[in-house]
């Protein structure tokens, strides 16, 4: 595990730092209480310092692409509402949120240190995250036409958001219980080897229900997450690729119901297919998302340049149309490789880890990671349909901020485990440095 | 598990890099389409947060039109001189369009055209914004405020006036009345100005044609100095000139006998005129004449549309029965004060027309100068020779037909009146001009709709001479030979109440040479009486009457034409 990323830290905090004087002394916005910005350093500082010290062998690279992807998306928040009257503040509430999601993701480095402890409650957590989902069914309010949302004093938050990490864990141990038995299996139906009910039971189960409510909310992009993570997990534990062709056509068949079912499916895929027969009607977003990337260019008009804040939710879902278009082709590249760098890390902490368990998880996480990103940026784009959920880490919103710390602390979990093996395995002389 | 797990990585990192296509397919190669697609406002919204260019009068400092910021980061366009130049500097609005310079010089402006100093040149590569170029005009701003008041204060009180100077070609004053406040057009005011009657947002001065009666007869006075008639060649006039079924007179039927060409010209006798163009000149060399001086000519590097002037029928279709009308600019003759400012301005440079200009420079919003367009000839109307008889022959028409209200004291004026007979009511007042004689630094024209009103003795009233004077001396900054004329127009119906007609000796004891004239009018007021008679126009099948040109309508752009 790479230990120690005080450069790629100090490159991120520069970044942010860049882009916030960027705004303040070139496009005269007004500054955001400095206090602010001394809170977002000192924090992420302050977590890099900790896990260093709490977990020395987790690859703390993972923390730097944190802190860049806070950083830009802080900037673009704050370029995007600094003046927009009643949303002056998101910028400094997003910040707040940062520092709730670094709390978070200490405690998650604090109780779950020895993560495996996680799978002992599998099934508890696959309750509990069901439970959440469902649970917005009667408590939920609805937003934008999907009801996912609660309200639990002050504070609103997307439970599924936290679902989707607890049934990754519940995923996680339970396939690596019962890989062996789900690939061992001799029965075919058509030529297709399908495991036994019996073990293959509780996983579709789940799946079942946790899609058929999100399905039911209307939440189109939890759906497709909640359907390919799981999927990919149960590719990875069992190597068998029939379950990612019979997982498709599956997914093609239920795609088809939901499409004749409901007309917001209908709504989203005519929008994807042809946004031109309906500019300012349901293909305004979408069409203002084009405009305003393709305004960018190769060089992007320049931050705090751009008309990005035409699109609407331009600082949730559509956040990356904004970077496209005010960096240009290149910001918005780079941007996307500081998410592969990611996902990169987290595919590499779960080939070093040691059980199937832990490699399980670790996948897991990053695949959901790595899919909620192509999700999102492949529908602002328009290469797919349009989903709402958010860029992780950069779009504005609590819930998701705090889960993707989560997340990522549990990740650093899994990669301190990993590290300290791999460091008790090598040479006495190896003390740090790359144990690939 | 671990071959499946990079192969999953595998499939992710070709998700990133295909998604890195899709931005790039958006952002270079779908690019243009997406930008000029009809339903991308980002475009006009950028031009709404950039500032445009400053324009500037003449003088460098009266700044006619500026963005100002109007909350959040958009501007709104402030045009401090309202009324003054809105024709000249026009209105720039996202809604109802724009016009003038502001459309005219856009280009420049708006910082939209190609980068053309390194700082722009570096924005552009930085995204940073393009401040639009500023502009300076040639107007003089105190002339222009003059030239309005002036019209504005006039009988009819529609009318326009141009001031150029002769010899560099600047558009020194280009005013209309009734004119249109810019800052309110822009802000929703467009619909209300633009349904008002008398149609102030028509620029008279460029974008409406009159008849322009007499002033055309210098015209035709030069083209017949070029076909040898001599400024002291007699002629004959006993008030009528016959041509197959027309028959033509002098203002009010008068006769004055025996006459020189340049007395003619002074006293405009229309039987003459119309002698010397169907005998001595013809249709083919008087329609040359014209064409020389710009008559159907559009003047396309002119930052303002510039309605060209008519003849009416093609020459070799021209009967007796035009040509002689036409000779003294009745007929389907039309021009406006753009076009017979620029005669006279040629008439003063020697017989050279100067490329009109109404912009004397382009800087960038840093102050580099990008462009400065030097005075060239436009054309070449005169031989130099054939110019000067004709420039004596005008200044004659000031000092011997006593036309006071354009006399400058010490300074020699040459002008031409006209009193326009047109199908709207009431003669149009004409007056052409140019001082100092011997040096000219300016030419005006100025036109009063329906101003020569024709009083109970018959006498028109002539507010056009009076105007003129006045900006003249303004210019010139010198004072009129007579106690100063600062009555400028004249109470409608009074009768020729304008202290230039007045012929009492006590009121001109300035006047350096005042010789009685061989055959001088009995009435003095005959000078500016030269239309024809509206009974004396007989229609005739296939010659329609004047009244059926529609002089106020904007007229249509013709096809490209050049003045020569």
């Amino acid at each position: 595990m790479t230990q120690r990323a005080t450069i790629p830290m100090a490159i991120a905090l520069l970044i942010t730092t860049l882009g916030f004087a960027t705004l303040i002394f070139v496009q005269e916005a007004k500054s955001p209480p400095l206090i602010y910005g001394a809170y977002y350093a000192g924090t992420m500082v302050a977590l890099y310092l900790g896990v260093r010290l709490w977990l020395p062998h987790a690859d703390a690279l993972l923390l730097a692409v944190v802190t860049l992807l806070t950083g830009v998306g802080l900037v673009m928040i704050y370029r995007l509402t600094y003046d927009v009257s009643g949303r002056e503040n998101l910028a400094t509430t997003q910040a707040g949120w940062i520092l709730v999601g670094t709390a978070a993701l200490v405690l998650t480095a604090l109780l779950f240190k020895n993560y495996h402890r996680l799978f002992n409650y599998k099934y508890l957590l696959a309750a509990v995250a069901v439970g959440l989902i469902a649970s917005t069914i009667f408590f939920g309010y609805e937003v934008n036409g999907a009801q996912l949302w609660l309200k639990v004093g002050p504070v609103n938050f997307q439970p599924s958001e936290f679902a989707r990490i607890a049934l990754i864990i519940f995923f996680a141990g339970y396939l690596a219980d019962t890989r062996d038995l789900l690939a061992a299996t001799s029965r075919t139906i058509l030529g297709v080897q399908v495991p036994a009910l019996k073990y293959f039971g509780p996983v579709a189960f789940v799946w079942a229900a946790s899609l058929g409510l999100l399905v039911f909310e209307k939440d189109l992009g939890s759906s497709l997450l909640f359907f390919a993570v799981p999927l990919l997990m149960l590719y990875v534990a069992t190597g068998r690729i029939a379950y990612v062709i019979l997982g498709a056509l599956l997914f093609a068949a239920g795609s088809l119901t939901t499409y004749y079912l409901f007309d917001h499916v209908q709504v989203r895929v005519q929008t994807w297919l042809d946004p031109w027969s309906d500019p300012n009607g349901t293909g305004y977003q979408v069409l203002q998302s084009l405009f305003s990337i393709a305004d960018g260019g190769i060089t992007g008009t320049g931050l705090g340049e751009g008309f990005s804040q035409a699109i609407p939710e331009v600082q949730t879902d559509f956040i990356f149309s904004a970077v496209a278009s005010e960096l240009g082709l290149l910001g918005s590249t780079a941007l996307l490789l500081a998410f592969l760098v990611f996902v990169y890390r987290g595919i590499k902490i779960s080939l070093l880890a040691a059980d199937d368990a832990s490699k399980l998880l670790a996948f897991g996480l990053t695949s959901m990671f790595a899919i909620q990103t192509l999700i999102i940026v492949g529908g602002v784009t328009k290469a797919i349909p349009l989903t709402g959920i958010t860029l992780p880490f950069v779009s504005y919103g609590g819930s998701s901020v705090v889960g993707n710390f989560i997340l990522t602390g549990l990740l650093l979990v899994v990669s301190e485990n990993a590290g300290r093996r791999a460091a008790e395995e090598a040479t006495p002389e190896f003390v740090e440095g790359e144990a690939a | 598990m671990n071959t499946q797990l990079r192969r999953t990585f595998y499939l992710f990192a070709a998700g990133f890099v295909a998604l890195v296509g899709v931005m790039a397919y958006w952002q270079v190669y779908a690019r243009e389409d997406l930008t000029n697609h009809p339903s991308n406002g980002l475009q006009s919204q950028r031009s709404q947060e950039t500032p445009r260019g400053l324009i500037f009068a003449g003088d460098g400092e009266t700044v006619l039109a500026r963005s100002e910021r109007a909350g959040g980061n958009e501007y709104e366009r402030i045009y401090p001189e309202g009324e003054v130049f809105a024709n000249v500097v026009g209105y720039w609005s996202n809604r109802f369009g724009a016009s003038g310079i502001e459309i005219g010089q856009n280009n420049n402006l708006s910082g939209t055209g190609e980068p053309e100093t390194l700082d722009e040149l570096l924005n552009q590569f930085s995204g940073g914004p393009e401040t639009g170029n500023n502009v300076t005009l040639t107007v003089d701003p105190e002339l222009q405020r003059e030239a309005y008041n002036q019209l504005a204060q006039s009988n009819t009180g529609r009318g326009a006036v141009a001031a150029f100077d002769p010899q560099t070609g600047e558009t020194l004053a280009l005013a209309t009345y009734p004119s249109y406040d810019p800052n309110v057009v822009i802000d929703e005011g467009f619909e209300e100005i633009s349904n008002e009657p008398n149609n102030p947002l028509l620029n008279r001065a460029t974008q409406v044609t009159y008849p322009p009666g007499s002033t055309f007869k210098v015209i035709t006075a030069a083209a017949a100095l070029e076909a040898g008639v001599r400024p002291t060649d007699r002629f004959n006039d006993d008030g009528t000139y016959e041509t197959p079924g027309y028959s033509f007179g002098n203002y009010r039927g008068k006769a004055y006998g025996n006459v020189t060409f340049a007395e003619a010209l002074v006293f405009s006798i229309n039987t003459v005129f119309a002698q010397i163009a169907v005998d001595r000149v013809g249709p083919e060399k008087l329609a040359a004449m014209a064409r020389e001086f710009g008559f159907g000519y559009e003047y396309e590097d002119y930052p303002l549309y510039v309605a060209p002037s008519d003849l009416g029928l093609p020459p070799e279709e021209w009967a007796e029965g035009n040509t002689a009308p036409i000779s003294f600019g009745q007929d389907r003759v039309v021009s406006n004060v753009f076009e017979m400012g620029l005669v006279a301005s040629a008439i003063a440079n020697d017989g050279d027309m100067m490329q009109p200009r109404l912009v004397r420079e382009v800087r960038s919003s840093d102050g580099i100068i990008l462009d400065r367009p030097t005075p060239r000839p436009l054309n070449e109307a005169l031989p130099e020779g054939t110019a000067r008889t004709l420039n004596e022959m005008m200044q004659g028409v000031v000092e011997e037909g006593e036309l006071v209200a354009a006399q400058i004291q010490g300074t020699k004026v040459a002008g031409k009146t006209g009193t326009a007979e047109n199908p709207q009511g009431e003669p149009h007042s004409w007056f052409i001009s140019f001082a100092p004689a011997d040096d000219p630094e300016i030419a005006v024209a100025v036109v009063v709709e329906n101003g020569g009103v024709i009083g109970e003795d018959g006498a028109a009233e002539t507010p056009a001479l009076t105007i003129a004077g006045n900006l003249m001396r303004a210019y010139l900054d010198r004072p009129a030979p007579a106690p100063p004329s600062t009555q400028p127009n004249l109470p409608a119906g009074v009768p020729g109440g304008g202290p230039g007609e007045v012929l009492d000796p006590a009121q001109r004891p300035a006047q350096p040479s005042a010789p009685d004239q061989p055959g001088a009018p009995v009435d003095p007021f005959a000078p500016f009486r030269n239309a024809a008679p509206q009974q004396q126009q007989q229609s005739q099948p296939g010659q329609p009457p004047a009244s059926q040109q529609q002089p106020l309508q904007p007229v249509p752009r013709p096809q490209d034409e050049g003045p020569g």
